[in-house]
């Protein structure tokens, strides 16, 4: 809006030359700067400082934080939780897709109500969902009452505080995250295009592989850092369902803020995941050369 | 349209992510110091009597998050008027109908703030809390350095008299006498279901043997964690040397791996996951009441291992406004009938001797609360740097090194 009027106006053009530009980029820069610089810069500030005598931090200069990471123990742990958001993130792709490709094919008031479906579960607290899957594994619980009772099996199983119960929660927590980017690219995707292709001789698969995935790629890859970032650092789910006994990164770097009280390494920490995950995504992009991204 | 609404929806989506995060952050804060998590897991034992046998730490932690920082707000605005007595404690946690019979006889107005964390009170005492608060709730672990940094008013014996006579006095001892009173009180000790646990447990090294592989719950923390097994190998709880806390180090390999979970250690008893627990004695209180006459959980009958006790104290911050007042507060806490009352509605072990005379029949005959070594007990000890080892070690303990 802003650019039009300022390339109709010739003659204002010149005298506010730099005006526009600045109500363009201003607005945004404050923003940017409000509440992603800012922030950014001080978990970087305290990540250089020392821990205080009782936690928390002592405004002393110190790189004792990074050194510390060095320690092939957060090595361990960061591998460990690449592993599991990989799992997640492509779990949640190969489930969400045909989700994702189903929703899209609808006419689009079916469709909106098809998101809604996805969406409602998560006006609740994710906790809430944690805790509704920890109940129906229990020992007791409704799964394990049905399996006997259909005489599956004669004792109950020891679903909870394992692997894949975590794994589970994890893929049901992030799908939304996958279908939304996926849906909106393959909604944009015409059905012309399917056409020609078949018109041209290419069988169904074909045509997927060569038109339909193509196309809708900016939306898997927006898929693919919704879900890969956040199950990188996640703990909730973690935790919960994994009954403590395993840490990854997001509940290494939560204890520093809570139980162990070292502010300075739980921030060389969220820089170090922060770096470990820009890197990723820059490498990403160079290898796939995605340049309109969905969402993001 | 469509995009940018797509848009909206996503950047919900994460914001109800991310609101969610730190209430669950509060739920597993509570790791290093006993009572921390004492005080989520009892908060729920609160809870549950509500038939809510699932009722799950984090809903009672989150609202009482949610609550602390309402109550804060509520609270910090009278305080600065001035006159009024200004306590900083754990949420849910005292009877509301003392602290309205305090206000009454005493025509003043109490403003409670909550804590969410153990660290919270720590913080605000570090910096210096006395223009805010006249009492804050702390555990004895942070006591020696409290003392040490000068962060604590001395209390006057003379005007809290119900606590001299009625406290018994191994609980309340040395410097604490002079700068602080007891509350409430947990006991982190074993318990096992005689039917189902393969042995039987007399000592915490029975609790590494290959046969209780999957049959243990336990609380966490490393402070929680680690003096079980220094007791086990007979250092010092409160042991500062690398060497001992490397070798409390490998008993815990050993015991983590017949631990199905850590947390939420009296419902995985009830339901039946586990046949053992490392826990607090609110915690096995609960279980025992929720499995009512099916109960066959037994206190393990230690014969040598002592058992850690930890205590929630009010203390007053250097510079308290109010310090006649608080003192006027304490004594009354203190009083044998009032605190009787409390323990009806907040079941613990308590410090006050007279008090639990007093107390109601289900109080005294509660089995949670019956064993015969209750003063073979250890106390969580300021362990000053080593800390940061300890934190390393457990560290390397969860990740599974």
């Amino acid at each position: 809006m802003k650019r039009e009027a300022a390339t109709t106006n010739g003659l204002r053009r010149k005298t506010h030359q730099r005006l526009p530009l600045l109500a363009q980029a201003g607005p945004v820069s404050l923003w940017m700067i409000l509440f992603v610089t800012l922030p950014l810069l001080f978990i970087i500030a305290i990540s250089l400082m020392s821990r205080g005598a009782f936690g928390g931090v002592d405004y002393r200069f110190s790189l004792k934080s990074y050194a510390t990471l060095f320690d092939m123990i957060y090595f361990k742990v960061i591998m460990k939780s690449l592993n599991i958001a990989v799992l997640t993130t492509v779990s949640c792709l190969i489930l969400g897709y045909p989700f994702a490709y189903y929703i899209a094919r609808k006419p689009a008031d079916t469709a909106s109500r098809l998101i809604m479906l996805i969406m409602i579960p998560f006006w609740t607290n994710s906790l809430m969902r944690l805790n509704a899957w920890m109940l129906m594994f229990q020992m007791n619980g409704p799964v394990n009452n049905l399996l006997i009772r259909l005489h599956v099996f004669s004792n109950p199983v020891k679903f909870i505080y394992t692997d894949w119960l975590v794994f589970l929660g994890l893929v049901t927590n992030f799908l939304p995250f996958a279908v939304l980017p996926m849906y909106s690219s393959i909604e944009k995707l015409q059905d012309s295009l399917l056409e020609a292709s078949a018109d041209l001789g290419a069988p169904p698969v074909k045509t997927f592989f060569k038109v339909t995935l193509p196309l809708t790629f900016p939306g898997i890859f927006s898929a693919i850092i919704l879900t890969f970032i956040p199950a990188l650092g996640t703990y909730t789910v973690t935790d919960m369902l994994g009954g403590g006994k395993v840490l990854y990164i997001g509940n290494i770097i939560k204890n520093q803020f809570g139980v162990i009280r070292n502010w300075p390494l739980g921030s060389a920490l969220s820089v170090l995941l922060l770096l470990i995950t820009a890197l990723l995504i820059f490498l990403y992009t160079r290898i796939a050369r995605v340049e309109d991204l969905e969402v993001l | 349209m469509k995009k940018s609404s797509l848009i909206l929806l996503i950047l919900s989506l994460m914001l109800s992510l991310c609101a969610c995060a730190p209430a669950a952050g509060d739920k597993t804060e509570k790791e290093k110091e006993t009572t921390a998590e004492a005080k989520a897991d009892e908060s729920k034992v609160e809870e549950t009597k509500d038939e809510e046998p699932k009722a799950d730490e984090t809903k009672a932690e989150e609202s009482k998050a949610e609550a602390s920082e309402a109550e804060k707000a509520e609270a910090e605005t009278p305080a600065a008027e001035g006159g009024d007595l200004n306590i900083f404690m754990w949420g849910d946690y005292i009877s509301e109908d003392l602290i309205k019979t305090f206000e009454k006889e005493n025509n003043c107005k109490i403003n409670l703030s909550f804590m969410s964390d153990n660290a919270d009170s720590i913080t605000k005492l570090t910096a210096g809390a006395g223009k805010d608060y006249d009492l804050i709730m702390t555990c004895d672990a942070y006591m020696e350095s409290l003392i040490k940094g000068n962060y604590l008013e001395k209390l006057d014996a003379d005007k809290i008299p119900n606590a001299v006579n009625n406290m018994n006095p191994a609980y309340w001892t040395g410097e604490n006498r002079d700068y602080c009173v007891p509350y409430l009180m947990n006991y982190i000790y074993v318990v096992y279901d005689t039917e189902r646990c393969p042995i039987e447990i007399t000592c915490y090294n029975d609790l590494i043997k290959p046969e209780m592989a999957g049959q243990i719950g336990s609380i966490d923390g490393a402070r929680n964690l680690f003096p079980i097994a220094l007791v086990a190998l007979g250092y010092d709880p409160n042991s500062t040397e690398e060497k001992e806390i490397a070798e409390a180090y490998e008993w815990l390999q050993k015991f983590n791996k017949n631990v199905v979970a850590y947390g939420s250690t009296q419902e995985n008893i009830v339901n039946g996951l586990i046949s053992c627990m490392l826990t607090f004695d609110g915690n096995a209180s609960w279980a025992m009441k929720e499995l009512k006459d099916k109960n066959t959980l037994k206190i393990a009958p230690f014969k040598k291992d002592p058992v850690q006790l930890g205590f929630d104290l009010f203390v007053m911050p250097k510079g308290a406004v109010h310090a006649d007042l608080a003192c006027k507060f304490l004594n009354y806490l203190s009083d044998a009938d009032v605190m009787a009352k409390n323990l009806e509605e907040f079941p613990y072990s308590c410090p006050n001797d007279k008090a639990v005379e007093k107390a109601s029949e289900a109080y005294r005959n509660d089995p949670a609360f019956d064993f015969d070594y209750k003063t073979n007990i250890f106390f969580q000890k300021d362990v000053g740097d080593a800390l940061a080892i300890y934190d390393e070690y457990y560290q390397k303990l969860k990740v599974g090194e």
